[in-house]
Parts: structure tokens; sequence; C-alpha cells
């Protein structure tokens, strides 16, 4: 039975034992390149902050997947609207001050990516809903294009730039401690991914909606017995999971340069992170945000960074293949069910 | 994916030869090599052109090596890398290809030179992970020991990469003092980001693939202080007058400007309008009435022969049978980014 | 009854092939000065025939695949890159580096390396088909887009190998001992040939017992199995034959565009294969060159009309029509353009035949 919030005390151990056996082997590797600890503290941070980014797109993936089976390609893209929007309105000309613009701005974002993610469900997956997985996945795969080819037409082939949170400018503050750098917006990424995952708390468990919810990610049929409408559910699991893309593309914006087609990896990072978490419980898929960020950004620094995206490939089919449920726990909604 | 640069060259040209109209027919490569091949194709078999000016990436550029050569049509490609005109098989050039960008090596020079006289010993080399970076790391590498410096530590990236702490980290543990970059915006302008913030005090030179406005706009302050060769028209100002180029470069900026109503210019445009331009002289030597084949021909003999002393938008052309290319390290002008802009910076004021 | 159907079948490919070397006798034998452009205004090229015909392979095998077993691949572009490649690799570095002279300078070598390339990729597909199958819907689409992207980085690595992102170029014309086919005009027939054989033997399959098998799983996976058929083996065949299929294709890519690099053979092109796919129809083997066309012909119109009718780049809009004309596709005509035209047809048929008073059924 899935739930989102589960503890496995068992499997976190294993999760360090595996964690401490890669550390070595990249320890023995990293020495061959001479680096000190700085440089691995440097890698690690570098990727708990690309894994946030990864844990906010898994967390949506996890929303559409539990509630509607669906794997939804096109997360990736809610990142790009989200930055892409929050860019737009912060770089008009409005009668504001700087720091109320950029809240604006970042509303704007996540409201209109959240839309825009309502949109996609009610004119592309509910008139689908029920066709095969497969069907339903090649539509979000054309939501994908669609929206990305638009994005290349609005915003052009050139990266934007969005202020840092911090300074509203182009420059972040960053702070050093002895060889180590973290810059400002690293610490808005880790308290934006605490935020949330409290909010998120709340909502699916406190809630009347966000027990609906769980009750239709638990049983589809049993919730739609118990009154809870399930396309009703479907269209605020789209919308949720467009808010948290759009949330990651905002707070990722400033440490990257938003680009039209910046969805396509992180989206493809997102699932893996999801994949490892297991799909269906919102830890999980935290820790395996975190971990795939640190593990890809360890992999790469100490082999040849060349090869960073097929670390994450690999560690995708090896999961799939091997515990598809994931290793963070999850589930027995296994791969038979789907 | 949508190269601009392809369209905005296009009209300015228009149909101005003296004795026969010529046709220039227009196609967007879409920076695909499955695309530039199939329009290179389009235009041999179905437009029966004379001679053809395509593939604006070096691995575009690569691809249409066999056809151009089957074809017997000369082909002059926009991009950079050494093995579209250079047959590292036979050590010749290759009879029917032609390219109008400064070399990667003459940009390695630059920075060699450069470097060296601040006094650098062990560098470090980050490129993107396609043709133009591969070659930029060849070049440079090369360049680099002839000047008595050392790649203490090269690594590349994807172009669509964003996170670069993995090469960083190997930048730092290796301790060089200047990093070289052989990238294209915009993800040059993103690794330059990274490493002024990762580290401050290191020399970063680049290329000159980044000589494109949208490279500063992007990396913002941390683009001051970098700097890198780059084509004259990116500094006209402040050319001597003397420079065979200047009226060159006058004229295309004036034109450019009225035909695009103030576009940026960008250097790419400048690469087609050489090769086209060529091919235009080329085609005004021709005698009338001979056969497309014959045409062909003739203009490549033209191509490889007559464009001597040739002030171009890329440079001064000395092509020849060994020399495909014709530029030398002289059609770069090494400049600095300073208040947001270029500003030459010669070999006086290193 | 089945009969009937494969005696409609003959007629079909007798009259599909005659229709395609009609076509290309236009380019052969040019009558009235007329070429086979001509013939479309001049936006279907005989360069654009050639890849049709070549990507038709790849998309019949993957109908065998998704439509027949109902099994998705959104790899299949790295299957078709390992065939570009082996027959890349074997035709210019053992000339190259003089491997075994005498046989790799022959003319046989070139089809012994697409056959090896064909092996090889079958093989490959053999290896990781038996766990990666036991995957279902979602995770076997993730499964095989995180393989087709690990081909495509791979083989842009190892430059001694593979020629690194540049690829390798001076990829030999086929040839069949002294006659060259080439020029292009005669490639056209070789790939067609090869397309139109590829498309009787798959509708031979599909009618066959393992045809019905994969339609078993494709219904109901469970049930087939508790029926007697090895479910597995039976996907396994799918896949490999899949794989073999976008093999030869990539042999033929190789060939004609003389140069293989990682650029055509990303995550977009096993997206648009699938696209072709859907739009011929998944379960269509008959959809899959119309599929293929129709995508190339939309493709090509946007780039050469939008731009000189419209002045707009063609670009993005091509893109976003590629994606809408996908979602539409899957949800109002799952079963693609081509089956459901069928289909309509045969309604409208039958309902004549209904008010004039017969009975058809």
């Amino acid at each position: 039975m899935p739930r989102f919030f589960q503890r496995r005390p068992v499997r976190i151990i294993g999760i360090a034992l595996i964690v401490a056996v890669l550390l070595i082997a990249s320890l023995a590797l990293g020495s061959l390149k001479h680096y000190s600890p700085q440089n691995y503290i440097q890698l690690i941070l570098d990727g708990l902050r690309a894994g946030s980014i990864y844990a906010l797109m898994a967390m949506g993936f996890v929303v559409v997947y539990s509630v509607t089976g669906i794997i939804n390609f096109a997360q990736g893209e809610f990142v790009m609207l989200g930055a892409m929007i929050c860019l737009s309105v912060d770089a008009m000309n409005l009668p504001l001050s700087p720091a109320l613009k950029m809240i604006a701005a970042i509303a704007a974002g996540v409201l209109l990516t959240t839309g825009i993610g309502i949109l996609m469900e009610r004119l592309t997956i509910y008139p689908a809903r029920r066709s095969s997985a497969v069907t339903l996945i090649i539509i979000t795969i054309g939501v994908t294009i669609t929206l990305r080819a638009a994005a290349l037409l609005i915003w052009g082939a050139d990266p934007h730039v969005l202020p840092a949170f911090t300074t509203l400018a182009l420059e972040d503050r960053i702070f050093r401690f002895g060889g180590v750098m973290i810059q400002a917006q690293s610490l808005w990424i880790w308290a934006t991914l605490a935020v949330i995952l409290i909010l998120l708390y709340v909502f699916l468990q406190r809630t009347l909606i966000g027990k609906a919810l769980r009750a239709c990610a638990v049983n589809r049929r049993a919730a739609q017995l118990m009154g809870i409408n399930p396309s009703r559910m479907s269209m605020l699991a789209f919308a949720l999971a467009a808010a948290l893309g759009a949330v990651g593309g905002i707070v990722l914006g400033p440490v990257t340069r938003p680009i039209y087609d910046m969805g396509v990896m992180l989206g493809l990072r997102g699932f893996v992170a999801a994949i490892i978490g297991g799909l269906v419980s919102v830890p999980g898929v935290v820790v395996g945000g975190l971990l795939l960020g640190v593990i890809e950004n360890l992999a790469a620094g100490v082999t040849d960074p060349a090869f960073k995206s097929v670390v994450s490939f690999i560690i995708l089919i090896a999961i799939l293949l091997l515990r598809p449920q994931g290793i963070l726990g999850g589930g027995e909604k296994s791969t038979e069910e789907l | 994916m949508i190269q601009k640069q392809i369209n905005d060259q296009g009209g300015i040209l228009g149909p101005d030869d003296i004795r026969h109209p010529v046709t220039i027919v227009i196609y967007d490569d879409k920076t695909s090599n499955d695309d530039t091949v199939s329009n290179v194709n389009r235009l041999i078999s179905e437009d029966g052109v004379v001679a053809i000016v395509s593939g604006t990436s070096s691995g575009a550029s690569v691809a249409e090596i066999p056809i151009c050569t089957e074809n017997l049509i000369p082909c002059i490609s926009m991009a950079s890398a050494a093995s579209i005109t250079h047959d590292s098989k036979t050590n010749t050039e290759f009879k029917w290809m032609f390219k109008t960008p400064q070399t990667n090596g003459h940009a390695g020079q630059w920075q060699a030179d450069y470097l060296k006289a601040k006094g650098v010993t062990n560098i470090c080399i980050l490129y993107t992970n396609d043709g133009y970076g591969k070659d930029s790391l060849a070049n440079y590498k090369a360049a680099a020991e002839a000047d008595g410096l050392r790649d203490i530590f090269d690594s590349s990236y994807a172009a669509t990469d964003t996170e670069f702490s993995a090469q960083l980290a190997g930048v730092q543990a290796s301790g060089c003092k200047a990093v070289e970059i052989g990238s294209t915006p915009p993800v040059a302008s993103l690794v330059t980001v990274a490493v002024r913030n990762a580290m401050p005090n290191l020399i970063i030179t680049s290329g000159h693939g980044i000589c494109n406005q949208s490279y500063i706009t992007t990396a913002g302050q941390a683009a001051e202080g970098v700097v890198f060769p780059c084509g004259k028209i990116t500094v006209i100002d402040q050319l001597a007058d003397t420079d065979l180029q200047k009226p060159v470069l006058q004229k295309y900026i004036t034109d450019y400007t009225a035909f695009t109503d103030g576009e940026a210019i960008s250097t790419f445009g400048g690469h087609a309008w050489d090769g086209l331009t060529m091919i235009v002289q080329a085609l005004g030597s021709l005698k009338d009435g001979m056969a497309l084949a014959d045409q062909r021909a003739a203009v490549r003999d033209y191509l490889e022969t007559k464009i001597v002393n040739w002030p171009g938008i890329s440079g001064v052309f000395n092509m020849s049978a060994t020399d495909h290319n014709g530029l030398t390290k002289d059609s770069l002008l090494f400049v600095k980014v300073q208040g947001g802009k270029w500003v030459a910076f010669p070999q006086k004021d290193w | 009854m089945k009969r009937i159907r494969s005696h409609g079948n003959a007629i079909g490919v007798v009259l599909f092939a005659a229709v395609i070397a009609a076509l290309g006798a236009v380019d052969v034998f040019r009558p009235f000065g007329l070429r086979f452009s001509d013939l479309t205004g001049r936006i279907v090229t005989m360069d654009t025939m050639i890849r049709i015909g070549i990507l038709t392979i790849v998309v019949v095998g993957l109908n065998l695949l998704m439509g027949y077993a109902g099994q998705i691949s959104l790899g299949q572009a790295g299957f078709y890159a390992l065939g570009a490649y082996a027959s890349g690799i074997l035709t210019t570095l053992a000339a190259r580096h003089g491997i075994l002279p005498g046989i790799a300078d022959t003319w046989w070598w070139a089809w012994l390396a697409m056959i090896a390339g064909m092996i090889l990729t079958g093989g490959f597909a053999y290896l990781v088909g038996r766990p990666i199958l036991r995957l279902k819907g979602n995770y076997l689409a993730m499964a095989t887009l995180g393989l087709g992207f690990i081909i495509n980085i791979v083989s842009g690595e190892f430059p001694g190998l593979t020629g690194g992102n540049d690829g390798l170029t001076e990829i030999p014309r086929l040839r069949i001992g002294g006659f060259a086919l080439w020029p292009m005009q005669r490639y056209y027939f070789l790939v067609w040939g090869m397309a139109i054989l590829v498309i009787v033997v798959a509708v031979n399959i599909v009618n066959s017992r393992v045809g019905r098998a994969l339609r078993a799983i494709h219904t109901n996976e469970t049930a087939a199995g508790t029926s007697g058929v090895d479910t597995e083996r039976v996907k396994v065949q799918a896949l490999v034959i899949s794989a073999v299929l976008a093999s030869l294709a990539g042999s033929l890519y190789a060939h004609f565009q003389s140069a293989v690099s990682p650029n055509p053979f990303g995550f977009t092109v096993s997206v648009q294969l699938v696209t072709m796919a859907a739009v011929g129809g998944l379960s269509s083997i008959w959809g899959a060159p119309f599929g293929v066309a129709t995508l190339f012909v939309i493709s090509d119109l946007l780039q050469s009309r939008m731009e000189n009718v419209l002045h707009i780049q063609g670009g993005g809009y091509e893109m976003i029509l590629y994606g809408i004309l996908l979602v539409l596709i899957m949800i109002f005509l799952p079963a693609g353009v081509t089956t459901s035209g069928v289909e309509w047809v045969r309604r409208l048929r039958r309902r004549w035949a209904r008010s004039s008073g017969v009975e058809t059924v």
C-alpha cells in the first residue's frame, strides 16, 4: 500500500552503507587527481544543491504518478516555464521596488505555470484518461515538445538572467570558508526545499483535500466510491506538480541561466531521483534527489565529467532492473500493477 | 536549433552580380547534421547551384565533406575546426572544402602568447564536448606546448550543462594559474561565471567562439577581465585607418544594420559574407556558356588561386593549395572585456 | 477469410512496389525532362524519399514492438545508431589501419559489415531485452530511454573508434561487384527494395503464430501467459527483430550519408520515430511508410514554404505543430491516421452497402 510518508530505518542504514562504499571508491579515484578535502566538500555541497532541485522535480513526478499512474514527461518543462515567466515579469517595467517586483515575479511564475499544468491536464490528459500507459506517455511527450518549442519562440535560443534573491542583482553573495564556497542562492534553495516539504506534509496529512488526494493515490476506485472525484484529483495533482516544478525553476534560475531547453535533462534527472525514491513516497524521493545530486557530482568529479549524464542513466537502469520499487522504501505498488 | 544567423545573412548580398543574375538559395540547417546534408543534396541536385556556403557547426561541416567531394562542388564552411578542410590521413587539404572563420590554431596561439607574457607556466583547458571544443583543445594544447606552457588539466562538458563543479574541482586541485575556455555561448558564459565564482583570481582566456555580445550579457560581471582573440569586426572603431579590412568592415556594418534594422552584428554573418562574396567574385570571372560542372571546377580553382591578399570580414585571406582557409593569426585581434564591452588589448599593454 | 486477406496483401505489395518503382523511374528516365521532385512541387526530393525509406524500416520494427507486442521503446534511435556505427567503423577503420587486407577493400565487405551490425545489434538487444522487458509501461519507457541516451553519449566518446563528436566520414558507397549502387537514384531502389521486403516479412510475422502471440500479449499479458504463450520469449523476439531492423536501417543510413556522428541519433530522434509510428498507426505495418512520409512532408513544407510565404522561421513552429499533432493523434486516433482512415472508409462502405440492401460483415 503506497504511503506518501514512510519510515524505513533499516533501509536507511543500507543506503548509508552504499554511500560509504561509494565514498571510499571516489576517495581512491580522487587521490589520483590530487583532490583535497575542500574539493570533496565542494563537490558534495554543489551536488546537494543540484539534488534539491531534482528532489523538487521528483516530488512533482510522485504526485502525478501516485494519483493518475502517469509519468509526466512535461515535468521538466514546468521548471523551465517557472523560471522563464518569473524572469520575464521581473524584467518588466513595473512601478515596484526591486524586492516587491521579485516577489510579484515569483508569484506570477508559480501561478501561471500552475495554470499551464491545469490546462495541460484538462486538454490532453483528461480526454485520454482511459488510454494505455504507452498512449499517455506519448501524449505527455507531445506536450513537452509543444511547450519547449513555444518557449523557443517566446524567449529565443539564448539563455536569460534571473537575479539572485539575496542581492537582486546578477552577482550573488558568496560565502567562502577555507577554500569552500557557498552561494547565497544555495541557501535559498535548501530553505525552499525544507519549506516545501513541510507545506506538502501539512497539506497532505492535515487538510481534507490533501487526504482526498492521498486516498486517490491509495485506491482510485475506493476513493471514487467514497465520493471523491478522481478527475478533480487528477487536475489537482497536475496543478501541484506544475507548482512544484515552477518553484524549482525559480530558485534554480539565479545559479544557472534559464534557457528554453533546460527542462530536458532536469526532467530526466528528476525522474531518476523519483525512481530512486520508489515513485510513491515524498520523503523517499527527496532523499533520492539529494543522493543523485551528490553521487552524480562525485562520480563526475573523480572520473571524466563527460560521463556525468551517463552516471544518472546507469543508476536509472540499474534500479529499474534490480529494485523497481526504489531503494528507499516504497512500495508494494510494484511494476506488476502498472 | 534555429540558426537565425543563416537567415540574417541572406538578403544583404542579394542578386548583385554584374554579368548574370545570381540567385542565392537559402535553407535553414537547424544545426542538425541530417538537415545540413539533406539541404546540401537538395542544393546540388535540385537547385543546381555552382557553389555552397554551408555548415555553421563543425559536425555538420564534416558531415558534408563526402557530399561536396563526390559531387565535385566547392563548399565553404562557416565553422572553424581543422578537420573541415584538412585531411589528416593524407595530410593535405580536401580538394573541394574551404572555410572562412579564423581557426582555433590562431586562437590558441594568441592565448598561449598572452599567458607566456604573463609568466604562467601551468594552464587548464575547459572545452565543450563537441567538434568546436575538441578542435579547440587540440589546438590550444599544441600552441601552449610550443610556447613552453604545460596543460596540466583539461576537462569537457556538454553544451547543455549548467553545473560545472566536477570540472572546477579538477581545476582547483591541479593548481593551474590560468584557464583557457574553448566554447561558444551560452555554455561559455556559464563556465566563465562558474570559474569566477570558484576561483576569482584565476586568469581566464578564451577562443574566438565567444565574440558575441550575448556572451557578455549572459555572463555579466564575471566576463570582466576575460581576454581572448576576436575578429576585427567587434572592435572596428579601435582599428587603425591603414588596416586593409577597415573599409570592408565599415561597409558591411552599414549594409547589415540597414538591412536588419539595427540587429546586433554577429561574426557568423561575417563568415557567410566572406564565403558568398568570394563565390560571387569567382562567378564574375567565368566565361559565358560553361557547363555546370566546369563552372563548379572553375569556381574552385578561383577560390584556391585567386583569393590572395583579399580583405574580408574575418581577415585578410590568402588561399592556396595547402591552405583552404588562408587566414593567419593576425586576422584576430586580442581583446579584453571591460565595462561590458570589448576593448582592444594589444600586445604592448600585456 | 485468411486467404482473402493474404490475397489482398499481395495485391497491396505489388501496387505499392509499382508506385515506388514508378516514382524512382521518373528520376532515372526523366520523361519530358521531368524529375521526381517536380511531381511533388519540389517539396519532396529524392533525398527525402530515401530518408523516408530508411526510417520506414525502423518504424516497421517499432510497429512490431509497440503496436503488436505492446512494449514501448523510447530508445530505438540507439539501435539505429548501433547499425550505423557498425557499418561506419568496419568499413572505414579496417581499411585505414590495414586490417584484413584483401578483404576489407572488397565490395562484399560493406555487406558483411551490415550483416555483422545486424547480428551485433540483435545480440545486444537479446542481452538487454531479457531483463528490461520484465518492466512494463512507464518503467520500460524510461529504461529504454536511458539505454538510448547511454548509447548516444558513449558514441560521442572514444574518438579513436567512433570519431568522437565529429563522427566518421568517407564511408564508402555500396557496390555489388563492379556495379555501384550510387548515384542516389540507384540507392533509392536499394533502400525501397529493402523497405518493401521488410514490410512483407513483417506482415507475414504478424499473420503467423508469433504475431498472434504478440497480439495476445498486447491485449492481456497474464491471459496470454496462462494460455501457453511464452510471453517473455515472444517479447524478446519482438525486441530483437525491431533492433535488427533498426540496425539494417542504420547501415543503409551510414552508406547514404557517407558519414555517421552522434547528432542524428539522439533522444529527439527516438521520439520522432515513435511519433512516426503513432501517425501511421501503432499496429499497422502498412502505416509505417505513410507515418514517416507525413512527418517528413510536414517538416519539408514548413521549411521550404513557411519561410518564403509567411516570412517566419520554420524551426519553432515546426516543433509546435509536431507536438500538437502527436497529442491530437494520441487522443483522438490512437490507432493512427492510416488505420483510422481505412476504418472510416470501411464504415462508409458498410453504410452504403446497408442502404443498398446488401448485408456485409
